[in-house]
């Protein structure tokens, strides 16, 4: 890619917004845009489910890999309508790309990207011809991607790989590639990409859980792709306020994430309803026993809304879009019924307004398998 | 009784011990140390180690620098805090100062006094010898250039304690400030504690007052930024042509920085590093742009300097 400097302007600032204030964001990218980018892709605004009673047993949590291998083919099939999964896989990825697994280990041990999930998409990709050296699995912090050991699904060769192996280490990040912002007067105002992401790899692959989030009101796609995939994010929450409604969509828009980022695999089989994205009580943890398929990561969250606040209904919780500062409490142990901050939900329309896709659910095209 | 006058540019080891101590200092690598007067006769003639008397008697006593993590307590900016005493010292810089700083704290001392220009010795216990032992050995092997202070705030000190406390937190967020007499106008902004500008009463929350002064010159004209860290400060000399950047991690050896990116205004095409502790220090992504110069700094331990040329 030409390193050819120039300032990506956030111009799109959605419509629906303008009557709200957005931070003064400065996208600041050397990476000019593919012809066609990843997000939201050649399926946008469609949504394939896959569930499956058997992918995981809710007690042990013992996971079905061969459930979990004919769910990814199946969704990725009916995704691309190809017959054969090679050929699926292939309209994505060739032979010569370096791939990125951006998984999801904000919660883990207890949730995150499912190893198995993980282990039969790298399978997928050496099918069609990627080396495994030209596999990355990677997350932002050391600690809790080493937590996994993803490295006992997939070949050795692939490398397993932290933008932070000190926590806080500006090294894993690029330099160049930063939205700066101040939020709060914080005195460190820039948020780089992670490096890896930039430099080397030539195709990624996003593969959040489903997961309420204390601050975003959930975490699905857009989160993981953008607070995943950035430093020094913690500073965008403050006190009960947080500004993840308009910081997660421009994160994702940045370059080359959004030419880069050209499937999502959500792995539902577990999932968090409340005091996510973590999932330190067992108490919160659900099992929708499904993935979604997609290149639209705005439809794919859209969705997922209505996954977790159909949970929390079911559990007597109040909605993902329940403001109201009687909901707030900073202290103490997890309660369903309060929560530390004014939950953001709108930043999947916000999203949307960016052009990574389609949020009118009328607009949004789903199609369920049963396994 | 009078003071005697340290005719040193470096800081060094105050030891208040007799001279049956010397195998300790010995040991650490210590060369030169100041002693009270009234012990400088038997300290005479001791071979391998240089003594001068100090009499401590109206030397300004400075903190103990480092650092206070405090994660578990809420704070209005997060951040952690830094005992610094950088602005004590350009408020005096004639003084004689005094650390009073155990174990590894010595060695942070002696850096920030030299990176301050201070006269100053520095008491320790056992434990920081030999941290400090390197440390005055890693300042007597930097080249020490006459260059004057480089800011973009002036500050008018009326000598008070609020004064004293805007100044701390200016040095603590690299808002780069100089002591003047009256408004200059080559500076960017002036500060005077009193005007409507900037009522005395405001001072009493001096972080939010910082803010207000950062805000007023606003990120983009600072001359400095550090990115990566909240416990590395910033002490910057020099002018258009050659600028040097002290940088001083405040959270000690025990807690190096694993990079920190830093962002200077104007075009510096040629740049010079030495850090303590490390082999071979080196700046990486680099970038020379006609209004702004930016490197990372991979690594550092306590201290580092950045020699930077047009």
């Amino acid at each position: 890619m030409n390193r050819r400097s120039f300032l990506q302007v956030a111009a799109a600032t959605p419509l629906l917004a303008a009557s709200e204030k957005v931070p003064a964001y400065r996208v600041v990218s050397p990476y000019a845009p593919s012809k066609d980018p990843g997000m939201p892709g050649p399926y946008r605004g469609k949504v394939v489910r896959v569930h499956s009673e058997q992918c995981i047993d809710a007690g042990s949590e013992a996971v079905n890999a061969e459930v979990v291998r004919n769910m990814i083919s199946r969704g990725l099939c009916e995704l691309t309508g190809d017959a054969r999964e090679r050929d699926a896989w292939a309209r994505f990825i060739s032979k010569d790309d370096v791939v990125g697994i951006k998984v999801n280990c904000s919660g883990a041990p207890n949730i995150m990207s499912t190893p198995e999930v993980v282990g039969d998409i790298a399978r997928n990709l050496v099918a069609i011809g990627v080396p495994a050296s030209n596999i990355y699995i990677y997350e932002r912090f050391w600690n809790q991607l080493r937590s996994v050991h993803y490295e006992r699904f997939v070949p050795a060769e692939v490398h397993i790989q932290a933008a932070e192996a000190n926590r806080g280490s500006v090294l894993g990040y690029d330099p160049d590639a930063y939205v700066e912002v101040s939020f709060f007067g914080e005195e460190d105002t820039r948020s780089n990409l992670v490096r890896l992401a930039s430099e080397k790899l030539t195709k990624i692959i996003n593969v959040p859980n489903m997961k309420e989030h204390q601050a975003s009101g959930v975490t699905g796609c857009l989160k993981n792709i953008a607070y995943g995939s950035f430093s020094n994010m913690d500073r965008s929450h403050r006190w009960e306020k947080t500004n993840t409604r308009t910081f997660i969509g421009t994160l994702a828009a940045v370059e080359p994430v959004r030419s880069k980022t050209v499937l999502h695999v959500m792995d539902g089989l577990r999932g968090v309803w409340h005091a996510g994205p973590f999932s330190r009580d067992r108490r919160f943890r659900f099992y929708p026993k499904q993935m979604m398929f997609g290149t639209d990561p705005v439809a794919m969250d859209r969705l997922l809304i209505d996954v977790i606040d159909g949970k929390r209904k079911a559990e007597g919780a109040p909605s993902v879009w329940d403001r109201s500062e009687k909901l707030l409490r900073m202290e103490g142990e997890p309660d369903p019924q309060f929560n530390r901050f004014l939950r953001e939900p709108g930043h999947i329309e916000y999203a949307a307004g960016l052009g990574l896709g389609v949020y009118d659910i009328g607009r949004i095209d789903l199609r369920t398998i049963e396994l | 009784m009078m003071l005697v006058v340290l005719a040193v540019a470096l800081p060094g080891l105050y030891w208040d011990q007799g001279p049956e101590t010397a195998a300790v200092l010995e040991r650490a690598g210590i060369e030169q140390v100041f002693v009270p007067p009234a012990r400088q006769q038997a300290w005479q003639g001791r071979p391998g180690i240089e003594v001068q008397p100090a009499d401590l008697q109206q030397a300004t006593k400075l903190a103990e620098p480092g650092v206070q993590f405090q994660m578990n307590r809420a704070s209005a900016t997060r951040s952690p805090w830094i005992t610094a005493n950088g602005w004590e010292i350009l408020r005096s810089p004639a003084a004689l100062f005094q650390y009073e700083a155990k174990g590894p704290a010595a060695e942070l001392a002696a850096a920030e006094a030299f990176a301050y220009g201070a006269r100053a010795v520095i008491a320790t216990d056992e434990a920081g010898l030999e941290p400090l032992s390197l440390m005055l050995r890693f300042l007597r092997g930097l080249e020490q250039p006459e260059l004057p202070p480089f800011a973009d705030i002036g500050v008018i000190d009326d000598g008070s304690f609020e004064t004293g406390e805007l100044m701390t937190m200016l040095a603590r967020g690299n808002l780069l400030f100089r002591i003047v007499d009256a408004p200059d106008p080559n500076l960017k902004l002036n500060v005077k504690l009193g005007t409507p500008e900037y009522p005395t009463e405001q001072a009493a929350e001096p972080h939010v007052l910082a803010a207000k002064v950062r805000s007023k010159l606003s990120d983009e004209k600072r001359s400095l930024r550090i990115y990566g860290s909240t416990i590395v400060v910033a002490r910057v000399v020099g002018g258009a042509e050659r600028l040097r950047l002290h940088l001083l991690n405040y959270a000690g050896a025990a807690r190096p920085v694993n990079g920190i990116r830093v962002r200077v205004l104007g075009r510096y095409s040629r740049q010079k590093i030495a850090a303590s502790g490390v082999d071979d220090p080196r700046l990486s992504d680099v970038r020379v742009s006609e209004d702004a110069t930016e490197f990372t700094l991979p690594e550092m331990k306590v201290y580092a300097v950045v020699d930077l040329y047009r």
